[in-house]
């Protein structure tokens, strides 16, 4: 169609594809939330059980307007991560974003660079939101370079916010206001 | 010894269910909740129930009304809030709602006395808190016991028609200022 603009769908990108989620992903879910090399940069410390993760992909109404997705890929289908825009506020339009792409074998492949782009597109567009905030450990810097490739200005850094391998670990409040999104 | 709930001009002590009704009209007063996130009318009912689930003190809710050590007079409140055990941190929240008690150092000895019961009693490694940029009084007061901005959260509130940014402020152990005799 002429001067028709092919739309994106907003809840694809170019390698990812963000879906509601299912009881039925509560099997990789609690793989991904049990490899260390995964949550040693989240805030989570314990181990987790297969009960904890059912109610983990249940809407939670702690959390007010919150939405999660799983990440999967375009081209197999195949499920590999999860992120969520969270303690979302109406009134100052801002969301709390995290994200882990819990398929290691997939790391460094662009997934994760695309699921946030591509989930900060549906915040902006699809929710409206003028502000999308997220903590990341100071010492994360695969995360930290792909926040930064996609627009996330550093803002702030909580000292020794953290304690975990026997450490303190500072970390970074990055932020993204409407219109500093970096497209690829 | 030094009373772990005094400083030098406040006390720290529980909460009462007869606070209710000065917590009510501070609350309800836009010159106190000018820099607070709260921006719609609160009930009876509302801070009644705020009372209720802060009238227990403990390491999870160290939520404290603040009276005056001369005439032991309520004129606010503070706590440490979201503490985590593992990272030894804590989240602080202060109003002195009594306005005509504002800029006489009741802050200050109020601030110093909660870092001092957070990290000597609480066994607490942080203090972290967070302030409307535009709240100068409050970041003097901060700054002045030892508190370090670390960071400003853009447009990250939305009030009186546009957006402002906040302040991440931290204090860590053994930076607290002027708590000694
Ligand atoms: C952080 C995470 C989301 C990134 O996703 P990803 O799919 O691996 O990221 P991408 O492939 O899109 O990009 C990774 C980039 O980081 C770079 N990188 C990898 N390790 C790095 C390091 N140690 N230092 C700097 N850059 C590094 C890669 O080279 C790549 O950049 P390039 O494309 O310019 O070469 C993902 O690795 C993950 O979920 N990790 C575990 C959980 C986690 O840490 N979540 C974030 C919590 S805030
Ligand atoms: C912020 C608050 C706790 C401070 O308490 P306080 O008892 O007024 O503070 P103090 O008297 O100890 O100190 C105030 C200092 O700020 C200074 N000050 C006042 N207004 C100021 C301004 N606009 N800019 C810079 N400094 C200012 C005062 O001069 C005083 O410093 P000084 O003693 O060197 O003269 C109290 O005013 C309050 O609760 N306000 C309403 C709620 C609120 O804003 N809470 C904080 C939310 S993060």
């Amino acid at each position: 169609m002429e001067g028709v603009k092919p739309m994106r769908a907003p809840f694809e990108g170019k390698l990812v594809r963000l879906r509601a989620r299912e009881p039925e992903d509560e099997p990789y879910h609690n793989q991904w939330f049990n490899a260390w090399d995964v949550v040693r940069y989240l805030g989570r410390r314990y181990p987790i059980s297969h009960a904890q993760s059912r109610k983990m992909l249940e809407p939670d109404p702690r959390y007010g307007w919150s939405i999660g997705f799983i990440i999967e890929t375009l081209l197999e289908g195949d499920p590999i991560g999860q992120v969520f825009l969270g303690s979302a506020s109406a009134e100052d339009r801002s969301a709390e974003l995290g994200i882990s792409i819990g398929d290691k074998s997939r790391w460094d492949g662009g997934y994760g660079t695309d699921a946030m782009r591509t989930v900060c597109r549906f915040g902006f567009d699809m929710m409206h939101l003028h502000r999308i905030e997220l903590g990341v450990y100071a010492d994360n810097e695969r995360a930290v370079h792909v926040y930064e490739r996609i627009g996330f200005r550093t803002e702030g850094r909580r000292r020794e916010m953290y304690f975990k391998e026997g450490v303190y670990h500072d970390t970074l409040i990055m932020g993204l206001l409407e219109g500093e999104l970096v497209d690829g | 010894m030094q009373s772990p709930y005094e400083g030098r001009l406040i006390r720290l002590r529980a909460r009462e269910r007869e606070d209710e009704a000065l917590l009510y009209q501070w609350f309800n007063d836009p010159e106190v909740t000018e820099f607070l996130s709260m921006r719609y009318p609160l009930s009876h009912a509302q801070e009644r129930a705020f009372i209720e689930s802060a009238s227990e003190i403990s390491y999870g809710k160290a939520s404290f009304a603040v009276e005056t050590l001369a005439d032991s007079r309520l004129i606010g409140g503070v706590g440490l809030e979201r503490t985590s055990p593992e990272n030894r941190s804590a989240v602080l929240g202060i109003a002195l709602g009594d306005k005509t008690y504002w800029d006489s150092g009741y802050g200050t000895d109020t601030m110093r006395a909660i870092c001092r019961f957070g990290f000597e009693m609480m066994n607490l490694h942080r203090i972290e808190l967070e302030v409307f940029e535009e709240n100068r009084r409050a970041i003097a007061v901060y700054e002045r016991v030892g508190f370090a901005v670390e960071g400003c959260r853009r447009d990250a509130q939305f009030k009186f028609g546009r957006y402002t940014n906040s302040l991440v402020m931290g204090l860590l152990e053994g930076e607290l200022i002027g708590h000694k005799e």
